[in-house]
């Protein structure tokens, strides 16, 4: 069926992130007005300018625009997988076991390794340990929340604990990690993160459908012809690969995954998953917070992940405590 | 527009458990083509846990549930979605959605990443919101109807799915006696178009009325089964729910119709 308020919703949101786009390559210690800004990306500009837009802040905005979109889609599932809006991988202590990994590389051999590999296997443990602790329940349920926020916690110590035990140089290369900053990506991890966002992005829109279903008790859900376990599992892989994979690119920007689906659940039509437009929110979200980091207090700059966590924050307690009646939670 | 095809749904002797606990052992129950099967018992005695498992929400630990035949546990579940459509007891339903976007979902089983919306599908969603009387609150949100047209509404749902096969668990709990008789006649209606029904029913009354074929359940075991006519007796009635009762014939109907149900025999309505 054709429907008109997803459609335009997500165009809504696609002009936004496009906006948030021009306005980040253009703002910064040298100002480019936005013409110039899409003379750079077409190649028609001066050098100068063209250094500045597609050398200095085009990359930046890309591992932005990908991360942010990767975490998005990842809270969306994951909140779909556990029926409850308050399970994002940033609250079931994912992000912060990849964290833990990608500074145990940082600081056990003086320099990052392959930290999307690293990242990768500290969200799967975190999944995989939490999952565990469920016992029969799975993903369903307050076990698994409770279990992850509890690896979560654990994780973010043992990264404190590394921190303060080596040399002063290795926790300063290790701190971007900590905090979620753009300013410490490698190429290498954006471009393993793009592949794996593309690939994530297919596969979910193929089991889309199944996913859809998942709203409703198990019993409908299976007499709908879904296979239940199945979608399950491969929602679960899906959401802790675009989460390690993002975390390797901007560190544990967790209320990202909280923020984007609300606001993409808000403005959709009920009854559908909206994970194409809980990408494009959460892209938004991270370019715009990454720009407000970089020029409010310029030059000093924000990490993005304080900047979502002072805009988060008051909105995860808003969630919590603003009655509600609606079945996700 | 009747399903096409019929379709077969039989327990062979299986046991249901939920973890360690055995709920029912060794059930045996074939579905009478065609005709209303109502399943009745005590709270408790595992009436909703055997349509669970004839619906394969719950893998039995032991024997096998036969979808025209076949284990339906290896069959692929969209194969058997289209035979056999299922209204749980939990519907709960994400916020927001309309009744039209819930008949829509009934159409999933019938359609494919490749497959979208077909004349097909607008055809059998037309059936449906007709069938169950719900094509004037296509465009409502479920959450602001009524008990009795939310529960026509999932039924539209599963009427949707053009299935041969139809299980209902307590389709009138929580529902007025309007409710619960605009329900039955609907269920009464789609058995008169060739579908196969179960349904597990938690008044004997109700059972007795709208039912061909009845399954009498107690502490996990099938004590008595057949027409209403032929197996409800005062004896039953006592076995099953511990309580006297006289029967007569409902002499609009001909089917049995309890009255004087009491605690126990001595009791005299005088």
């Amino acid at each position: 069926m054709p429907d008109k308020r997803t459609t335009l919703a997500n165009s809504s949101l696609l002009v936004l992130l496009l906006l948030a786009v021009i306005t980040s390559l253009s703002m910064g210690t040298v100002q480019v007005p936005p013409p110039d800004v899409l003379q750079a990306l077409m190649g028609n500009a001066d050098p100068m300018t063209a250094f500045v837009v597609n050398e200095l802040r085009l990359s930046r905005v890309v591992a932005g625009l990908l991360s942010g979109a990767a975490l998005a889609m990842a809270g969306c599932l994951m909140q779909t997988l556990a029926r409850n809006r308050l399970a994002t991988p940033g609250i079931i202590g994912i992000d912060n076991a990849a964290t833990a990994f990608a500074v145990a590389s940082v600081v056990g051999v003086g320099l990052s390794l392959a930290p999307s590999a690293m990242a990768l296997a500290g969200a799967a443990c975190a999944t995989a340990i939490a999952f565990g602790l469920a016992g029969a329940n799975g993903t369903r349920g307050y076990r698994f929340i409770v279990a992850g926020i509890g690896i979560g916690a654990i994780a973010g110590a043992v990264t404190q604990v590394m921190l303060s035990r080596v040399a002063i140089d290795a926790a300063n290369a290790a701190y971007p990690w900590t905090v979620g900053s753009l300013n410490a990506r490698s190429g290498n991890s954006v471009l393993v993160l793009a592949i794996g966002l593309a690939a994530g992005y297919a596969i979910l829109m193929l089991i889309s459908r199944a996913l859809n279903t998942l709203q409703f008790s198990d019993a409908v859900a299976i007499a709908l012809g879904t296979r239940l376990k199945a979608t399950r599992i491969l929602g679960l892989a899906l959401s802790v690969l675009l989460t390690g994979l993002a975390v390797s690119v901007c560190g544990p920007v967790g209320l990202i995954a909280l923020l984007a689906p609300e606001l993409a659940r808000t403005i959709c039509r009920p009854g559908k998953v909206p994970l194409t437009a809980s990408a494009l929110a959460g892209a938004t979200f991270m370019v715009a917070a990454d720009l407000l980091g970089r020029t409010l207090f310029s030059p000093l700059e924000i990490p993005v992940g304080i900047i979502t966590a002072i805009v988060g924050s008051p909105y995860l307690l808003w969630i919590l405590l603003k009655p509600s009646r609606r079945s996700l939670t | 527009m009747s399903p096409a095809q019929t379709a077969t749904l039989a327990a062979d002797s299986i046991t249901l458990a939920h973890r360690q606990f055995t709920v029912a052992e060794n059930l045996s129950v074939t579905l009478p083509t065609g005709k209303v099967t109502a399943i009745v018992g005590p709270n408790g005695c595992g009436k909703s846990t055997l349509l669970n498992g004839l619906a394969r929400i719950h893998a039995p630990a032991k024997g096998s549930v036969l979808l025209d035949g076949k284990d339906i546990h290896r069959l692929p579940s969209k194969d058997v979605a289209r035979k056999l459509a299922l209204l749980p007891q939990d519907n709960t339903a994400p916020e927001g959605l309309t009744v039209a976007d819930l008949v829509r979902f009934g159409r999933q089983p019938h359609q494919g990443w490749m497959k979208q919306w077909s004349n097909d599908d607008q055809q059998a969603f037309d059936h449906a919101v007709q069938a169950a009387d719900v094509a004037g609150l296509a465009e409502r949100a479920l959450d602001t109807l009524s008990g009795g047209q939310r529960q026509r509404a999932w039924i539209a749902m599963a009427v949707a799915q053009q299935t041969p096969l139809l299980l209902l668990d307590e389709p009138t709990s929580a529902l007025d006696l309007g409710h619960q008789i605009e329900v039955f006649e609907l269920i009464r209606t789609l058995s008169g178009q060739g579908k196969t029904i179960a349904m597990v029913v938690h008044d004997l009354a109700s059972a007795c009325r709208y039912a061909d074929h009845m399954v009498a359940m107690k502490a996990g075991k099938i004590i008595e089964e057949g027409t209403p006519a032929e197996i409800v007796s005062p004896e039953l009635v006592q076995d099953l729910y511990g309580v006297s009762c006289d029967l007569i014939q409902d002499p609009a109907t001909g089917s049995p119709l309890l009255v004087n149900v009491r605690r126990n025999s001595n009791f005299s309505a005088a």
